[in-house]
This record gives structure tokens, sequence and C-alpha cells, in this order.
């Protein structure tokens, strides 16, 4: 009976729903966008209600496995799993895609007819990169992860005529395929050596970690670099980083703020899921990789976000460099994934608050932000102005903004963790990011620019304030989400 | 009752009370920003009136825990070298207010600015948790750097971004050693991780390992100072800083520097204090002579005082590493007087630079025609700031040379130039500004110092008269909290403290692990 149960299912239920009912409604309908709105925001709502019941049940219960088919041995497996991880990012997932839905309302405006289209890829999006995360077969990951890229990958070019967003979309795409092309073969390797699929559960991944003695890890290690490469490309850590600023740059803004916040948090949660959940046997084979990826990220990361004059290819080098930290969480097994979901889900809002202010600034369909159209914010929009800077001081880990409490725990489990190094080049990095964070809130409070006054619309104003409200909230009192994501750890 | 988080609270407090104002009563930004800063002096106050003398430990303390699994929690404590400190902020802070009522370009901010920046400095002086005390010490930068970039002078954009960098470099070192010191303290108490300032007296560390933290906390701190060669930000920054910038700046954010090597690195870090101790002086003697000798030779005023405090923060360095009572407790009282001298210094500047636009020495001449009661004023300062006999500053420099004297007599020798040198300085600038005929004829007719002026001066003027001529009340506070350092370091090395060294009457205290509430000894 427990087979059935539609709660471990429900986010990915309710947003599919969604979107079929707004491509509907878009069609039939006499004034589609006045219907469908309400519909698409309810969704995301309802989606992280859904969570919250997860979240609960789990624990009740304690969480488990789920679909599990009679048949093969290979088919057996479970196929959908419910544990803190899955239920901390359906709220966290369906946060992100509410706020980002609303804060590209005003590119939805502008897209007229097509506008539906968009949201329901958006909706589809998430409820992708949720089942990537709340599954404990390496391929219904895959699949997952793919749903939600294809998405993106429309997403990003869906300003048709563009130049720009045509050439972003099409950099995602090739270059995205490739890394999901490297993940497969990953898993079609680790599949070679361990013969399973799934990572918990019966013949799972896990037992054969503890049952059998590997003397030749050649396939497995290959297996696991695939993997890792394909999900570092994925949230873009260096050096697979390369696609992120002309991606950032040349989409629409309302979609990278999606794109930028959704990926990051559930890319993040798989990496936790796979390798301290299947692989934490192998700790010793993959932490050291990590290590260095993470170094390589925040040390890439600021030093070319230095030299930026976009602000979009800026936040996405620096995207670059908060995917280090990311990463550094992970090196300490499951001491890191608390740390993990603080960094990333504060990360998530600030991001989406950056890119909502650049829609403002630069207008909601433009390819690039030129730092210097930002000059003199504070005078010609003072809400916009402020509420960015409190942003980039979130984001360059000042205290008593979330950043610097994520960073802070990332360097304790990093340091705990016997990496000391990575701290050391970590804080550092931390100095070198402040000096484009502040030159940006330099930029803002400038005497010059123009003179003529910003009115952002009221959606954007919410979702900013709401950011910027999190950015300082969980950066003063972190210690109820600390409290709740202690819990949030894969079964 | 939590008097310590009252007081961290209360100008943040202050913040929110003045940003909610309606935009269009700008005119009542001023008044309820000076009202606001009243309460955490009353509060101060308070507590140094409640303030046990005699006794070393810390008083007052405080401990809500925050995040169990990594050891942070809310501690706050105060001892003889932070209770002035304490003081010395929140009455720095009313008076660059009350000095910045000509401030009328976006003027909410600036006073949201300036109260979120005391709250910050007040943190660091109290924080008794590793990283509490960082949260609060880095947290400064950001107040500081955008009261610089948006209201200081011509070239504020490069001053205030170098202000950051060197600042956040160190803080980066800081950082990295607090957490590995916090994850030792943590491993040797059976927990993930701890950064209670107690926990760590009690750790063992290897001598390694004691040096690389040793040089993580003091390049963070030696950059704050800043000592010698880490000082080039500091003419910049206060050159450029609005003037409440300049005071605040010079009065209580460079002795988070002194501050954070006396209560951390001395302490925490005995072993490697020692075997440092030299080199370190040597560098704070070389900010002596150079702090002086590049201010001899500044055109401009403003850059003038500057490195006037790089000189005097040099005496202060070279009294902390001299590892005698006079020494240190020298230091912490040069730390109080250099903050009313050189805050005087700065708001007379700032006074003036308001009648005329101009810092330029070349500019002034004859000035004590036209503004005798603020040529008086100067003058004092100067005087104060040289080290007059009968004022602070003459305390502060003389205890610590006749400390230093016991251990480094060489080094002292050469650091006691630095007194001639400021007599140099200051009072060779006084004569170009004020003495002679009146060489500018925009200088004419200039308004002497009007009532408010003379009342934000007179704090200032009335404590650097009373600490030079009984100066004993702040000593018996100051003294035991320097005994207890000077203790772990004879206790934990070989050093042993010169017989003249210790000040007469201070039995050995060793600070109290247990919470202790004042007044209960």
């Amino acid at each position: 009976m427990q087979n059935m149960a539609l709660l471990p299912v429900a986010f990915e239920v309710i947003l599919v729903t969604g979107a079929m009912l707004v491509l509907l409604v878009a069609v039939i309908a006499d004034k589609p966008r006045k219907m469908w709105a309400p519909i698409a925001g309810v969704a995301f709502l309802a989606s992280v209600v859904a969570g919250v019941f997860q979240w609960r049940a789990v624990a009740e219960t304690g969480g488990g496995l789920f679909f599990s088919t009679p048949g093969l041995v290979i088919v057996r497996s479970p196929m959908v799993v419910m544990d803190g991880l899955s239920a901390f990012a359906a709220i966290v997932l369906g946060l992100v895609g509410f706020v980002a839905f609303v804060g590209s309302w005003d590119l939805v405006t502008v897209l007229g007819k097509r506008s539906a289209e968009f949201v329901a890829l958006s909706l589809l999006a998430v409820a992708g990169l949720h089942m990537m995360t709340a599954t404990p077969n390496l391929i219904v990951i895959f699949i997952g992860l793919e749903t939600a890229s294809i998405c993106f990958y429309v997403l990003a070019g869906f300003i048709r005529g563009s130049k720009q967003s045509d050439e972003s979309a099409l950099k995602y795409f090739l270059l995205g395929s490739l890394s999901s092309a490297m993940f497969l073969y990953g898993i079609a390797l680790v599949f070679g050596a361990t013969g399973s699929l799934t990572i918990y559960g019966a013949n799972s991944i896990r037992d054969f970690f503890s049952l059998t003695l590997i003397t030749e890890p050649g396939i497995l290690l290959a297996g696991l670099a695939l993997m890792l490469a394909g999900l570092f490309f994925k949230v873009s850590a260096a050096p697979f980083h390369q696609w992120a600023p002309d991606v950032y740059q040349g989409a629409p803004s309302g979609a990278v703020a999606l794109m930028a916040a959704g990926v990051k948090v559930a890319g993040f949660a798989v990496l936790a899921r796979i390798f301290v959940g299947g692989f934490i046997s192998q700790i010793d084979t993959w932490a050291p990789v990590m290590a260095v990826i993470a170094a390589l990220s925040m040390v890439l990361g600021t030093t070319m976000a230095l030299v930026q004059t976009d602000l979009k290819r800026l936040l996405a080098y620096s995207g670059v460099a908060h995917s280090g930290y990311l990463l550094a969480t992970l090196v300490a097994g499951i001491d890191g994934v608390p740390p993990m979901w603080f960094y990333v889900s504060t990360y998530a809002f600030m991001i989406i608050g950056a890119f909502t202010v650049v829609s403002v600034v630069n207008g909601p369909t433009s390819s690039g932000a030129p730092i210097a159209s930002f000059k003199g914010l504070a005078k010609r929009s003072p809400a916009m102005g402020w509420l960015l800077a409190i942003i980039m001081f979130g984001m360059s880990g000042m205290p008593f903004f979330a950043g610097f409490v994520g960073k802070v725990l990332a360097f304790v489990v990093a340091g705990e963790a016997g990496y000391l190094w990575l701290v050391v080049i970590g804080t550092l990095a931390t100095v070198i990011g402040l000096a484009f964070y502040l030159r940006v809130v330099a930029t803002i409070f400038s005497s010059e620019g123009d003179e003529e006054k910003l009115e952002p619309s009221r959606s954007s104003r919410f979702v900013v304030a709401i950011c910027a409200a999190i950015t300082v909230l969980f950066g003063i009192v972190p210690w109820p989400l600390l409290d709740v994501v202690r819990e949030a750890l894969p079964l | 009752m939590p008097v310590l988080a009252i007081l961290v609270v209360l100008p943040l407090v202050g913040a929110v009370v003045v940003a909610l104002l309606p935009k269009r009563r700008s005119e009542l930004v001023y008044p309820i920003a000076l009202a606001m800063s009243i309460p955490p002096l009353a509060v101060a106050l308070y507590i140094l009136w409640n303030f046990t003398a005699g006794y070393g430990g810390f008083q007052f303390t405080e401990e809500v825990v925050l995040a169990e699994t990594f050891g942070i929690a809310w501690r706050m404590g105060i001892d003889g070298i932070s209770l002035f400190m304490v003081v010395l902020t929140a009455l720095l802070f009313p008076i660059s207010i009350a000095a910045s009522w000509s401030v009328t370009d976006r003027v909410k901010p600036y006073m949201v600015l300036i109260l979120i920046l005391e709250t910050g400095v007040l943190g660091v002086f109290l924080a008794l948790d590793l990283l509490v005390f960082f949260a609060f010490f880095e947290i400064v930068l950001i107040p500081m750097y955008l009261l610089i970039s948006m209201w200081g002078s011509d070239n504020r954009a490069y001053a205030s971004l170098k202000f950051v960098l060197f600042t956040a470099t160190g803080s980066a070192f800081l950082l990295a050693s607090i957490i590995s010191l916090g994850i030792i303290t943590g491993g040797q108490m059976g927990a993930l991780a701890s950064f209670d300032f107690r926990d760590m007296l009690e750790i063992q560390l290897s001598y390694g390992t004691e040096l690389a933290l040793f040089l993580g906390f003091g390049i963070a701190f030696a950059i704050k100072v800043p000592l010698f060669p880490f000082h080039t930000w500091l003419p910049d920054a206060h050159t450029e800083a609005p003037t409440a910038g300049s005071v605040i700046l010079a009065g209580v954010l460079l002795k988070m520097g002194t501050y954070g090597l006396l209560r951390f690195n001395l302490t925490l870090f005995p072993e490697a204090s020692v075997n440092l101790a030299v080199p370190l002086a040597v560098l704070g003697v070389i900010g002596i002579v150079y702090g002086a000798a590049a201010a001899i030779v500044q055109p401009d005023i403003k850059r003038l005082i500057a490195y006037s405090s790089v000189s005097h923060m040099g005496f202060i360095v070279l009294g902390i590493f001299a590892f005698t009572s006079q020494s240190l407790t020298g230091s912490v009282l040069l730390m109080i007087s250099h903050g009313l001298t050189t805050g005087a210094l700065f708001l007379l500047v700032g006074m003036i630079y308001e009648r005329t636009h101009t810092r330029q020495i070349s500019d002034y001449g004859g000035l004590a025609k036209v503004m005798p009661v603020y040529a008086g004023m100067f003058l004092f300062a100067a005087f104060a700031s040289i080290g007059l006999p009968g004022l602070s500053g003459f305390i502060g420099e003389f205890t610590i040379l006749i400390g230093s004297y016991l251990t480094l007599p060489v080094l002292t020798i050469i650091a006691s130039s630095g007194v001639i040198l400021a007599a140099i300085y200051l009072l060779w600038a006084y004569e170009r500004v004020f003495t002679g005929p009146v060489t500018n004829s925009k200088l004419e007719g200039l308004k002497d110092l009007g009532f408010r002026e003379i009342a934000i001066m007179a704090p200032l003027v009335i404590l650097v008269i009373a600490i030079g001529i009984y100066p004993k009340p702040i000593f018996d506070r100051i003294e035991p909290s320097t005994a207890i350092i000077l203790d772990r370091i004879e206790a934990s090395t070989g050093f042993d403290l010169p017989e003249r060294g210790l000040l007469s009457g201070v039995v050995e205290i060793e600070y109290d692990v247990e919470l202790t509430e004042a007044g209960d000894n």
C-alpha cells in the first residue's frame, strides 16, 4: 500500500498538473493570463506545502523508499525516496520557483502570447529539478536532470530574434548535452563496476561497498570522475564553468534567476545524495578532488569576476566562486550537508534578488547589464539601490548577512575535515570577492549617472524585498534555519 | 540584566528609529540621532560606575548559546582593558554625531550608518566568543566604507576601497585562524568546535600551531593598528573621510587592533608573543619615528594628524610587546588618550575645513588673530597629543617608556625621540597656521568657534586634563587585567618579569573560567 502513496511524488504531480493547466487555459480562455497566472502561483505554493507535508512525514516516520517494482533484480530497485534531503529540497525549490516566477512577471508581460509556454516550462523545470533530488536511482536522477535542462535550454533562448539569447541557448544546449552525456556515461561505468543503479535499497551501491572489497577500482573511479564532471558542469564549478557567463548574459534575466538559483540548489542536493549518500565509503577518493575543484572555483571565480564590466557576467563568475564554497562543505561528508543547505538556500534567494534588480534596471529582455548602467541607482530608486547593496553584502560574506554564516560554517566543517588549506584559500578569495562586490555597491551609491527615476513594478519590488529580507534575517538569526537543515540529510 | 547586550543593541535601535523617521522631516534626523547616541553612553557610564576595581577577570559576563553544534554563543564580558575602550567609544560617538550638524546631503543614511558602526565597535570590545568578535570586527567595515565613499572628499573611491581591502585581507587570516583555533579548542574539549575565549585559555597548543595562529591573528591586528609597513591605508582613509569618520576611525577603530593584540595574541599565544616581541617592538618603533618624520613634511593638515596616529600607535605597540606592568597599562591608557586627543584634533580640523574648505597648511597663516578661541583649543589639543606633562598623552607615553625601558632599553631610547618629533610637527604646523600676520584674505572675517563647537570640544578637554592630573582610578582598573596577561606569559614561557616591572599592590589573579556576575567578589 505504501508503494502507492502519493505524498513522495506530490511535488512533481502538483507542478506538472499546474503546467498542463496553464497550457490548457492559455488555449481556451478569453483573457488567458488573468486565468493561468494564479494557477501557476498556486501550483508553486502548493508544491511548497507538499514539501512541508513531506518534511513532517519524514520527521514522524523517518522517510523511506517508494515505488519498488517487482521483476528483474536491476529494475526492482525503488524509484522514489522521501527523506530530509528531498523534503527540504522540495520546500526550497518550491519557494525558489515561486519567487522567481513573481520576479519574472515583468518578462512574462512583455512576452505576450508565448508567456504561458514560458511559465509552463518554468513549472516543468522545477519539477525536474526536484525529481533529481528525490530518487535513489541514478537513471531517474538523469531523467530529472534532463527534464530540467531541456526546459532551461528553451528558456535561455526564449527571446526570439535576439541574437545573444539564441547564442546563449545554443551554447547552453551544446555544452549542457555534453555534460549530460558525461554524467550518463559515468552512471554506466558505475553500474558496470558495482552492478547496481540504486543508491539505497536492495542490491544498492551502498550494500555493494559494505560487502565487497574492490581491488582494482579503475572502472569505478572513471565512473565517479565522469559523474562528478557532469554535475560540476551543471553547478558551474571551475573549470567546467565557461558556459555560465555567456548564458547568464545572453538569456533574459527572468529566466536566468530561476536557472541560476534552481540548478544550484538541485545540483548540490544531488551531489550530496550521490556522493555523501551513496559513495560515502569512497570519501577518501572523491573528497580531495572536490576540494581541489572547490579551491579552483573560488580562485578562478573571484579573479575573473574582478575584471567584468557586465553585472550579469559578474554574477555568473561570482556563482562559480559560490560553487567553490559550496563544494568546500561537501568535502566534510555528512557533516557538510547542513552547512551546504544553509548556504545554497540563502544564496538562491540572493541571486534571484540580484537578477530581478538587473531586470528592473536593464529591462526584462535585455542581454547584458553593463555595471555602468547601475550608476546612481540609489538615487534613481532608493529601494532598489539599497536592497541590491544588501544582496551584494550578503554575497560577499559580510557578517550579519546570510552569506557570512554560510561561509563560516563551510570553513568550519572543511577545517574539521582536515582541509585547512582550503579554508585559507577560501578566506582569501572572500577578500578578493569583496573588491568586486564593493565596486558594484560604490556604483550604486555613485553621485553620477542618469537622473531619471526608476519605477520598479510591484512584483519586482516584492521579490527584491523578500530576497534582501532573507539575506539579512538569516544573517542575524540563522539559528532557526540551522536547526531545520540539521535534519535535511540523505537517508 | 544583560547590560552588555543592551549596550550593544542600543545604537542599533537608534539606527532603526532614525531610519524610520518620515522623509519630509529631515530636520529631525540630527537631534534624534544625537539623542539616540546618549543611552549607550549612559549604559557605559553605568558599567564604569559598577565596575569592580582591583579585579582583573571579566565582569558583567553573559552567555546565550546560539549554535550548540558549532560551539558558537553570545558570550560577552568586560575587563579593565575593554572597559575604557567601551567608555571611549560610547563617548566619541555622540561627539562625532554632534559634530556632524552641517551634513545635509543624505543625512538620514549618514546617521544610520554611524549608529550601526557604534554597535559594531562596541561588539568588538565586548565579545568573548571569537566568531562573534570576528563578526563585529568585520561588520565595522561596511558602515565605515560607505561613510568614506559617500561623504568623503575628492579621492574617496580609492581611499575607501583601499581601507576595506587592507583590513579585509587581515580579516581573512584572522577568520582562518579563529576557525582553526576553534576546531582545536573543540577537539580538546570534546566538541566539534568551541569559540569561547575562556575555553581557549585552557588548551594546549604545539609551538608550531601557536606560531601560525599568532601570525594569523597578528597580521589582522597589525593592519588595523596600523603597524609599519601596513600603515599606507591610514593616511588616505583619514584624509578622505568626513570629520565624524576620521574621529571614529582614529579614536576607536585603530584601537580594535591594539586591543586585539592585547586580548588575543598576548593572552592566547604567550610563547609566540615572547619570541616575536622584539621584531614587533622594532616595527612599532619604526612606526613611531617614520610616522613622526612623515608627519613633519605633510602639506595637508589632516594627513599630518593621520601620520601622527601612526606614530602614537607605534608607542602603544612598543608598550604591548615590552611585557611589563607599566608598559601594558600605559599602552591601554595611551589608547584612551590618543582617542581623546586625536579625536579633538580631527574635530578641530573639521571645524576649520567647514569654514574655508581647504586643508592645506600653506593656505593658512595668522589664524590666531581671526579665531583666538580656536587657536587656543588647537594648541591645547596639540600639547595633549605631544604629551605635555599634566595632560593625558604624557601619562600614557611616560608609563610606556618607563615600562619598556626595563625590557627593551635600546628601542625605548629610540622611541623617546618620537616625543620630540611630535613637538616638531605639531608646533611647526601650529606656527604656520596660526601665528604671524594673516596671509590669506579669505581668512579675514571667519567666525570664531560658536557655543555648539565649544560644547562639543569641552568633554574632550576636560577628560584630557582630568586623566593628566589624576590617572589613578583608571590605572586601578586597567592594572589587574594586564597583570593577568603578564602572569600567563610568565607561567607558560621562560620570560621573567623584571623586578620593577610589576606595579605594587597587585595580587596574582587568574581569569575566572566560571561565569562571574559583577560585584560578587
